[in-house]
């Protein structure tokens, strides 16, 4: 680059500046927020995460450590669990829910305030509620099997296992289901009714205008489901902690334990970076496979 | 299919959508002898005010929710400070930048939360912010910017900008224009938007819980509670935690938008 140039981009980049100065100073403070508080601290995390916790040395020590500890890979598999398990089901039950609300003709208005009902329960609040639901002695959940003669022995919900993965993941799909519905009914109301005239002409069942019509054109909806409820599903905290904090880790509250507990914010970190790396890796392979594979039917 | 199929199934899913609420009001209003017992009834046999009154009387609750009111309200102000004139520069900007900057905003959603305060813990524990409500406010900010930007920048879109040049004509500044055209028609959605986050923050667990040593917030008192097992202090506590929350959602639940709450989904 000559000397010339240089000196025309300068101008020019001073120029941009004065041009957008009001621009600049109104976004400049969100932006350095953000810097600040959101990317600074990540990258602060991974880089504690390999670093030793009384030297300062580069090591991937603390990562070995995780490996080594059966109550880490519990973790992982949990968290795995509850996020394939827990978004699969809500997004299926919130689909059944949305095309019932669109379907009926009376009383659509109370159904959906009704259905709304957990969105305006703080999530801890809904954990607590859920602890008395699964309770072992005075549990409401053991109690309609008992007299339902299902189960004549108390079930142990929160004693770990599948039961208290199954116990997590229908408590959290109460709370969370309303946002996915409301994405799913979004979803329905923009498709346009014609398309369902034209198949009716063509003589396509309901059940065939469903799967041609509704779920692909659905699609984008349901995608955003999946990403936004996998990301909060991976991250899931409170509801683990207060539900089965002793016998059950999910990897954020694991993570919460190395902190708290052990007073170790290395290992902490090295938990959370692989939680980040889960999440994008998860993301990056839904896009992959799940939304081209769909772009080549169509 | 059937037409009282849909009935049946939204009869089912609103039966089940009550059910804990209606067992948070029961635990928190019955005698220990319906609760803390094998088989209990489903309706409030043994009625009491007694744990609601037990809250009051031992004044426990009172530095907690004035910490959470506190920290709630100025998390919203300082918040919606801070986003709504950047959200209002974004809403303006050409397709490509737009497109790139709300996708910024929404990426700072991948970070788990448990990463991103774990340094900002460590940080806090040097600077004395550990325990304060500024320090909490910091924190609080943290997820609600992105998602208060994103709500504000959809609202601000919907605004032409033919009446912005509308008011250059009539011999406006920039900044009057900005003062008295686009903010009064902001004004609802940023109502609405800030609400949002007021209720957020008054949720807020995990950064508090990182947060705090002894000087604690309304979720994190009861949070205290469920660890202790005390099934009527939890019970109580979150009934006035909740009561706050149900008025405000049913008040917003008409400005919903499922495109604002795509933001909102919290786990």
């Amino acid at each position: 680059m000559s000397v010339s140039e240089k000196l025309f981009r300068g101008v020019n980049a001073v120029k941009w500046l004065r041009r957008y100065k009001l621009e600049i100073i109104l976004i400049a403070p969100l932006m350095i927020y953000i810097l600040g508080f959101t990317f600074l601290p990540v990258v602060r995390t991974i880089m504690m995460s390999f670093q030793d916790r009384t030297t300062g040395e580069w090591t991937t020590g603390n990562y070995q450590y995780l490996f080594d500890r059966p109550e880490f890979l519990d973790a992982l598999t949990n968290t795995l669990f509850i996020t394939f398990v827990g978004v699969a089901s809500v997004v299926v039950t919130a689909l059944v829910i949305a095309l019932s609300l669109k379907s009926v003709m009376k009383g659509k208005g109370l159904f959906r305030t009704l259905v709304m009902i957990p969105m305006g329960v703080p999530t801890l609040v809904a954990s607590v509620t859920l602890l008395y639901v699964f309770a072992t002695t005075g549990g409401y959940l053991n109690e309609v099997l008992y007299d339902l003669g299902i189960s004549e022995v108390p079930i142990d919900w929160a004693s770990g296992g599948i039961l208290t993965l199954l116990m997590i993941v229908i408590a959290d799909m109460w709370k969370v289901l309303p946002i996915v519905v409301l994405l799913m009914l979004a979803g329905l109301e923009s498709i346009d009714e014609e398309v369902y005239e034209a198949s009716r002409i063509d003589g396509a069942s309901s059940w065939q205008a469903f799967w041609r019509i509704t779920l692909p054109l659905l699609k984008p909806s349901i995608t955003m489901a999946v990403i936004l409820r996998s990301i909060d599903a991976f991250r899931i905290f409170e509801l683990p902690l207060v539900l089965a904090g002793r016998t059950t880790p999910v990897l954020s509250t694991y993570a919460y334990t190395e902190y708290s507990t052990y007073n170790n914010p290395h290992t902490s970190g090295a938990a959370a970076t692989l939680l980040l790396l889960l999440i994008v890796l998860f993301i990056i392979l839904y896009m992959v496979f799940v939304e081209r594979k769909g772009g080549d039917v169509r | 299919m059937k037409k009282w199929v849909p009935y049946l199934v939204l009869i089912v899913f609103s039966i089940i959508m009550l059910i804990p609420v209606y067992i948070m009001f029961k635990v928190s209003l019955s005698t220990p002898e319906d609760v803390l017992t094998a088989h209990p009834p489903y309706w409030i046999q043994n009625f009491t005010w007694d744990h609601w009154q037990k809250v009051f009387e031992s004044g426990n609750i009172w530095a907690p929710m004035e910490k959470s009111l506190v920290v709630a309200t100025l998390t919203m102000v300082v918040g919606v400070i801070l986003a709504a004139p950047a959200s209002y520069v974004i809403s303006r900007m050409g397709r490509k930048w737009k497109y790139i900057f709300i996708l910024g905003l929404l990426f700072t959603r991948m970070f788990p939360d448990v990463g991103i305060v774990l340094p900002i813990s460590v940080n806090f524990l040097e600077w004395n912010l550990v325990d304060t409500s500024l320090g909490l406010i910091l924190a609080h900010l943290i997820p609600n910017l992105p998602f208060l930007a994103w709500i504000l920048v959809s609202t601000f879109e919907t605004i032409p900008r033919d009446l912005e040049k509308a008011a250059y004509i009539d011999g406006a500044s920039r900044l009057q224009s900005l003062t008295r055209v686009v903010l009064p028609l902001a004004l609802p959605g940023i109502a609405v938007g800030a609400l949002f986050v007021w209720l957020n923050s008054w949720n807020e667990f995990t950064y508090s819980l990182y947060l705090t040593v002894s000087e604690r917030t309304l979720p994190l008192q009861t949070f205290y509670y469920i660890n202790r097992g005390d099934f009527f202090q939890s019970a109580a506590y979150s009934v006035f935690l909740t009561i706050p929350v149900i008025i405000i959602t049913f008040v917003l639940q008409r400005y919903l938008k499922a495109g604002q709450l795509s933001g909102a989904v919290k786990g």
